[in-house]
């Protein structure tokens, strides 16, 4: 078991090198493969509660590490209050979230039913980046829905979700190698 | 719930207090770590884009030659290639002397930089350019394009490569004033469909301002995060709200065709 979490944790680091060599698709409203949070949700699938919550925390930890945009000390006299960011490590429950939703059909997962999986795994993803653009306009005060948002989110779900089969295939083989059973 | 998983659970939940706790300065060092890791295959993934690019357009050229010289169009077809090379490479040539030109004429120390990635995260507005904290840049450092533009600040330098806050973003604040009135406000980013051209937002400009379409905004140095006078774009309409008034702001940079900017390493601004 901790030969495969030490592994799923290897894919995961190189998720993040791969995710910088994937451009938005322009003509589908911008829409990406999330590989990162993909490699965790369908990761999360596949091991323990305690194996999710180390792969949800990691995960998250690396995307803020990412994405976080750190501003510097600015005048309160010259500039609006600076309350238009979210804090550092939000993602990690975020991801928690996706990883006990994927848990909840784990029971399927070990059944050798990866489809219903693959599947979640697009809706998973749709709810996590409408969450993040809930909460970005949230704490900027602005609620701003377009189809632009939605098509965007819808397809960058899709295309995400397009992409499961093959990191379930790497985990089975991962799991192969590791000698871990995973599904039935 | 087993014990197991509720230990797991504990463990997680004091890991998210740590992370929330995290002071600025540490949430930084993490972030200069990662970039810093990543920086070089990023440096290499623009690279290996580029060369695909080139290497697609060098297949769909050579395949069109193929087709005219079938043709018997060979002579002129060539000529024609040949000559739009050349605009191509003029069209290049310009760019780069308006680049240099700039980078001589400007009253700051400027180091010239490559964009290597557009637009890298899902929400905001950022672009990466191929220079590093070991070449001077440092967080906050402010961006101009090769028409004078201002296109935003350093976010996170990392150790080749740096991350840029496009004053188009939705968290970017500029202080500004517009030229020829007492008029001061703060520039922000908006929120655009995918595919729009990206629009600014000058806020807290009296309700009473009377501005036209057409005249310039300049930072105005307050804050001392931006140096003064650099255009940020022109007005193009105001509105009175019932405290402040807002105009709408179109960009002095194409935001959408950058492809290399000047970072100032000399900030006197103010």
């Amino acid at each position: 078991m901790l030969s495969y979490i030490v592994s799923l944790i290897g894919l995961l680091l190189l998720s993040c090198i791969v995710q910088q060599f994937l451009p938005p698709i322009a003509p589908w409203y911008g829409a990406r493969v999330l590989v990162l949070p993909l490699v965790v949700l369908c990761g999360s699938a596949t091991v323990s509660t305690a194996g999710m919550l180390v792969l949800a925390f990691l995960g998250g930890f690396l995307w803020d590490s990412q994405h976080i945009i750190q501003h510097p000390t600015l005048n309160p006299a010259v500039f609006a209050p600076p309350s238009d960011s979210l804090k550092f490590g939000y993602s990690i429950i975020l991801y928690a979230f996706m990883g006990f939703l994927m848990q909840g059909i784990r029971p399927l997962f070990q059944e050798g039913k990866w489809y219903l999986s693959a599947g979640l795994t697009g809706v998973a993803i749709f709810l996590y980046l409408f969450a993040e653009h809930l909460l970005r306009s949230f704490v900027r005060g602005s609620l701003g829905f377009d189809n632009g948002i939605i098509n965007q989110i819808g397809m960058t779900s899709l295309f995400t979700m397009l992409a499961s089969p093959v990191v379930f295939w790497m985990l089975y083989r991962i799991a192969d190698l590791c000698g871990q059973e995973i599904s039935d | 719930m087993r014990p197991f998983n509720f230990l797991a659970l504990l463990l997680f939940t004091a890991g998210l207090v740590w992370v929330f706790t995290l002071s600025e300065d540490a949430v930084r060092q993490v972030q200069k770590t990662y970039y810093s890791s990543i920086g070089p295959m990023i440096s290499r993934g623009a690279k290996a884009e580029k060369f695909a690019h080139d290497f697609i357009q060098e297949v769909e050229h050579s395949s069109d030659l193929k087709k005219q010289l079938e043709q018997s169009q060979r002579e002129r077809d060539r000529f024609k290639l040949i000559a739009s090379r050349v605009r191509e490479l003029e069209g290049e040539n310009n760019e780069l002397r308006s680049a240099l030109s700039f980078q001589k004429q400007t009253e700051f120390d400027v180091i010239a930089s490559r964009v290597i990635r557009r637009q890298p995260h899902i929400w905001n507005s950022t672009i990466e350019i191929n220079r590093g904290a070991g070449e001077g840049m440092g967080v906050s450092l402010c961006v101009l394009a090769s028409n004078g533009g201002l296109v935003g600040r350093v976010s996170l330098p990392g150790d080749n490569t740096s991350s840029v806050l496009l004053i188009t973003d939705e968290e970017s604040q500029v202080p500004a004033r517009v030229e020829g009135t007492p008029e001061v406000g703060l520039i922000v980013g908006q929120r655009t469909a995918h595919g729009e051209s990206p629009k600014l937002r000058l806020t807290y400009l009296s309700k009473n301002a009377i501005l036209k379409k057409g005249m310039n905004v300049y930072t105005d140095g307050r804050g001392k995060l931006f140096p003064a006078n650099i255009p940020i774009g022109t007005i193009d309409k105001f509105e009175a709200g019932p405290v402040y008034g807002d105009a709408e702001i179109t960009p002095a940079v194409a935001f959408n065709n950058l492809k290399t900017v000047f970072v100032i390493t000399d900030v006197t601004g103010d």
